[in-house]
């Protein structure tokens, strides 16, 4: 199929060396940053809003100074480059298409800046819009067009000068839920046609888990993590990370140990263990099993049944437990919860909230 | 945050595009007025004849003139009558234009038609309709004589020059009211209706409240206008007369400017008006201005 | 309406039509008394009833008074400050909203302060700097000392002289020095999404591009707001034409009518012809509003904000 796409980029990867941002001499927006991005690679940078996602996206783009450090794209230092002379291209929040011009000459305006003839102008803008299913509108203006219409200009202005980077900010969220998801999967599809390195910044986990090769998690200017979608689900570097992929969070107990065994705050033995001192204990609520023999008691409270599952709020310690069932499985009779937590499916984070790599050698105590 | 993503960071550039207007800024606006202020320490001859230091001697005599004090007041007054008449007035048509009734469409054109009718151009139609001979009102005179002499009388001279000034001042005041009212979100007058509130209690409970903001800008920039504009007014209508009674300050200052040759005292008198409008502009917004802000 | 309002309506049309009268009665009466002749006027006084004098009043206008000359200084007064303001402040705005400038809030001060102290109250030393628009550098010369020096090497000090009265520039500039534009246009602007300008700076726009390309289109209207209101103000001034120009020859209308006025109170003025006068004056501005009402409307809503 690549062979007789039109728009097709070389892609380049980029690298950030020590990259900070402030704004003004006392407050630091980003810390220095580190990071790299393969060529053709699909990053996501996912974060709670004014986390400096957009930030982080915009200094790449051009439309944002660094403070300090360098950023390279293919090799080629860059933070000093005007945004046209990076070589890449944007997808923005609301589009920001051009009111006043049709979709033809939205499209077509970059290669018309940089003194592009008309004839391959036109050429170039056709083929797009054909790729993009935007053929039969390109004399329409933005207004008339609908959201994901729209939404397909943005794209086709950002993919017709063939950049070997393209970045989105938040290109979804505009959309109502069904679009999105047709959104996500065309993004996901032409990006495998077009082979751009892509960096796509938003809020939402969902879009990060399903389109990302990579996800870099950013919180306060940090990078929490930085790694493929699985192992931000099955090993988030942090309760940050844990709480902030999956939905409901992951559950979060203070634990402490003695050396010889960890409890909870009720004084509960949870599991025999050498660890010494307070940790943080997590469990996905998906993980969590109903078992009649289990070792964990707690009170329901409340349950919603979202129909494909079923959220379980219960009393423990203190603190509120959520327990997804899926479809199908039996619902709790009583209001006595027996809980285990399957030992595979825990993780253990130290009071500043990092994860305990180290074995920690628990023992059920039967 | 308006961070610099948003903005070019050329050095030149703005400065390039900036200056043109800033130097007819500079050269007749600022440079006027920071010359008033010198002329009015300084006995200034016409035509060029030099100049002198006087410390305060221009501001004392200004002071010291019983006319500059009835030129003032009667600008006081022209000030709060024609300025509460050219807020009111509007706010009235404003209100009973906002329904939708019949003659509403046809009253939001033609109320802005004196915007393009000069003072000076109005001035002289009320000059002929007001004139006692063969005005509007001569007939009045006919049956009781004298009763209707502006060029005799002060205050029929005022009170001509109130009615034209209401007239130009319509246009501005009508349209910032009328779109304050139509910014009134419909839902809330819904409510009102709903809470029983009456179409007459709605104007006083929920339509003058809320267009609080635009009835303050009004009567504030109205304040300045009416102290301005009216010059053109009063050299076409009375010619400051009769006997001086319709002699406000703008009026004073261009006759003992360019008749007088007075540019001392005129530039005194400059200076003291500016400093009058200025404070009169602060002190409005520092008072009202904080009260009268809603969030919609 | 909410509910059945009729008391309200009622009263409500009867202000709106004593508005109506109000406006239009003295434009009415003063088409009628163009209609009659001077003797016709003298007699009867004001007629509401048109007369069939109308052409001959216009014809005197035209061929006794310089009304005609004065209504095309009337237009390149009004069309010069209309255009200049509206170039001037859009160059103005758009450097103060997309640059990334330090001084823009001192400027915009700068600017915004001009709004509070209209032309006519500061005529008299504006007539001086007209006078004279050097000036200005005259007296900085002679505050730095700069003078003081030429004058030891070349026997007198620097005393540059250039005077605008009685000149179409003269009447335009002093008129243009003000913030209105400006302000309109800056809020407009700040009204844009910013992404629009991240959009084009990503296409390759520089700052050129981008003010001929999107920021113009996108303007147009308020551009037209903006030159409705600045014309009909510059058609409009009194005070400045009056003292700017000293010769008929380069009056404005406005100021040449209000100069049909005699100005001893012996003799009843020729009312007809400056009826007439007053009407032929007025022509273009209200045919301007009549066309561009939706423009002027805009353009005051603006500046109030």
């Amino acid at each position: 199929m690549n062979a007789i796409d039109p728009i097709h980029a070389e892609a380049q990867g980029i690298r950030l060396s020590g990259v900070t941002k402030s704004y003004d001499a006392k407050a630091v927006t980003i810390p220095p940053m580190d990071i790299e991005m393969r060529a053709g690679e699909f990053t996501v940078i996912l974060g709670p809003s004014g986390c400096g996602k957009s930030t982080l996206l915009q200094m790449i783009a051009g439309l944002e100074r660094v403070t300090g450090g360098t950023i390279s794209i293919g090799g080629r230092e860059v933070q000093d480059l005007e945004p046209k002379e990076r070589g890449l291209a944007m997808v923005f929040q609301n589009y920001a298409l051009y009111p006043h011009m049709t979709v033809a000459q939205n499209i077509g305006y970059s290669l018309r800046v940089a003194g592009i003839q008309r004839a391959e102008r036109d050429a170039r803008v056709k083929a797009v819009a054909r790729m993009l299913g935007l053929a039969d509108f390109l004399h329409r203006k933005p207004g008339q067009l609908s959201g994901g219409q729209r939404q397909r200009v943005a794209i086709g202005r950002a993919i017709i000068r063939e950049p070997g980077v393209l970045l989105f900010d938040e290109p979804l969220s505009n959309l109502d839920a069904q679009l999105r998801q047709d959104m996500r999967l065309e993004l996901a599809e032409l990006h495998h046609r077009i082979g751009a390195t892509s960096i796509f910044v938003t809020h939402d986990q969902v879009e990060a888990m399903t389109l990302a090769d990579r996800i870099l998690i950013l919180n306060k200017g940090r990078v929490e993590q930085f790694d493929t979608p699985k192992t931000i689900y099955s090993r988030p570097a942090s309760i940050f990370v844990a709480k902030f992929i999956g939905a409901p969070p992951m559950n979060i107990l203070p634990v402490s140990g003695d050396g010889r065994a960890l409890r909870f705050g009720n004084g509960k033995v949870f599991a025999a263990s050498p660890l010494k001192g307070e940790f943080l204990l997590g469990i996905r609520p998906e993980s969590i099993v109903l078992d009649r023999h289990g070792p964990i008691r707690a009170q329901l409270r409340h349950r919603e049944d979202l129909g494909s599952h079923m959220i379980l709020t219960a009393a423990f310690d203190l603190v509120d437990l959520r327990i997804a069932l899926p479809f199908g499985s039996a619902e709790p009779q009583q209001s006595d919860l027996h809980l285990h937590f399957p030992r595979e499916c825990l993780h253990l984070f130290d009071v500043e909230g990092r994860r305990i790599e180290a074995d920690f050698h628990l023992e059920y105590a039967n | 945050m308006t961070s610099d993503s948003a903005r070019f960071g050329h050095r030149w550039l703005p400065i390039l595009l900036v200056l043109p207007l800033m130097i007819l800024i500079l050269l007749f606006f600022y440079a006027p007025v920071i010359q008033a202020f010198y002329w009015s320490f300084f006995l200034e001859q016409p035509f060029g004849g030099g100049s002198q230091f006087v410390g305060f001697d221009n501001f004392s005599r200004v002071l010291a003139d019983p006319e500059f004090w009835r030129a003032t007041w009667r600008t006081l007054i022209f000030m709060v009558t024609a300025s509460a008449l050219a807020v009111v007035l509007p706010l009235v048509l404003a209100i009973a234009a906002d329904r939708q009734i019949r003659l509403s469409p046809v009253a939001r054109n033609v109320l802005v038609w004196p915007k393009g009718v000069a003072g000076a151009s109005i001035g002289v139609v009320f000059a002929f309709i007001f004139n006692p001979f063969v005005g509007i009102l001569a007939p009045l005179n006919n049956w009781f004589p004298g009763l209707w002499a502006p060029g005799l009388d002060g205050v029929d001279a005022f009170i001509t020059l109130i009615v034209a000034h209401v007239w130009s001042g319509i246009p501005f005041n009508f349209v910032i009211l009328l779109a304050g009212l139509r910014a009134v979100p419909h839902t809330l007058y819904q409510a009102a209706a709903l809470d029983g509130a009456g179409p007459w209690r709605r104007i006083r409970d929920l339509q003058l409240p809320l267009i609080a903001p635009q009835l303050f800008l009004t009567l504030v920039l109205e304040f300045t206008e009416s102290i301005t504009s009216v010059f053109a007014l009063i050299d076409t209508i009375t010619k400051g007369g009769p006997g001086g009674a319709t002699t406000l300050l703008v009026y004073k200052i261009y006759a003992d400017g360019f008749r007088g040759y007075d540019l001392s005292g005129a530039s005194t008198q400059t200076v003291m008006l500016m400093i009058f409008v200025v404070l009169l502009a602060g002190c409005q917004f520092a008072f009202l201005g904080r009260r009268i802000n809603y969030e919609r | 309406m909410i509910e059945n309002a009729r008391s309200i309506n009622i009263a409500a049309s009867v202000i709106l039509a004593i508005g109506i009268v109000y406006i239009l009665g003295p434009l009415y009466l003063a088409l009628t008394t163009a209609s009659h002749s001077y003797q016709e006027t003298l007699q009867n006084g004001l007629t509401w009833l048109p007369g069939d004098d109308l052409a001959d009043n216009i014809r005197r206008l035209w061929v006794e008074t310089r009304i005609p000359q004065q209504m095309a200084n009337s237009l390149i007064v009004a069309l010069g400050n209309a255009a200049l303001t509206c170039v001037l402040s859009f160059l103005t705005a758009y450097a103060l909203v997309w640059f990334r400038i330090r001084w823009a809030s001192v400027v915009f001060a700068l600017i915004l302060a001009t709004i509070m102290l209209p032309l006519d109250i500061r005529v008299i030393t504006t007539y001086q700097v007209a006078a004279n628009i050097l000036s200005p550098v005259n007296a900085l010369l002679d505050l730095t000392g700069l003078n003081s020096l030429i004058s030891r090497f070349f026997g007198a000090p620097v005393q540059l002289e250039l005077s605008i009265l009685d000149t179409h520039i003269g009447l335009i500039v002093p008129l243009v020095a003000h913030g209105t534009g400006t302000f309109l246009f800056r809020q407009f602007f700040l009204t844009l999404p910013r992404d629009l300008f991240k959009a084009a700076r990503m296409d390759g726009a520089g700052p050129l591009r981008f003010i001929w390309d999107i920021l113009l289109p996108l303007s147009r209207t308020s551009v037209a707001a903006l030159f409705v209101l600045t014309f009909l103000s510059g058609w409009t001034q009194y005070l400045w034409p009056l003292v700017g120009a000293s010769t008929p020859e380069m009056q404005t209308a406005v100021v040449g009518l209000a100069r049909l006025m005699p100005d001893n109170d012996g003799r009843m003025p020729d009312f007809p012809l400056m009826m007439a006068g007053a009407v032929i004056v007025s022509l273009i501005p209200l045919l301007m509003i009549a066309l561009l009402q939706r423009f002027l409307v805009r353009g005051l809503v603006l500046t109030e904000k």
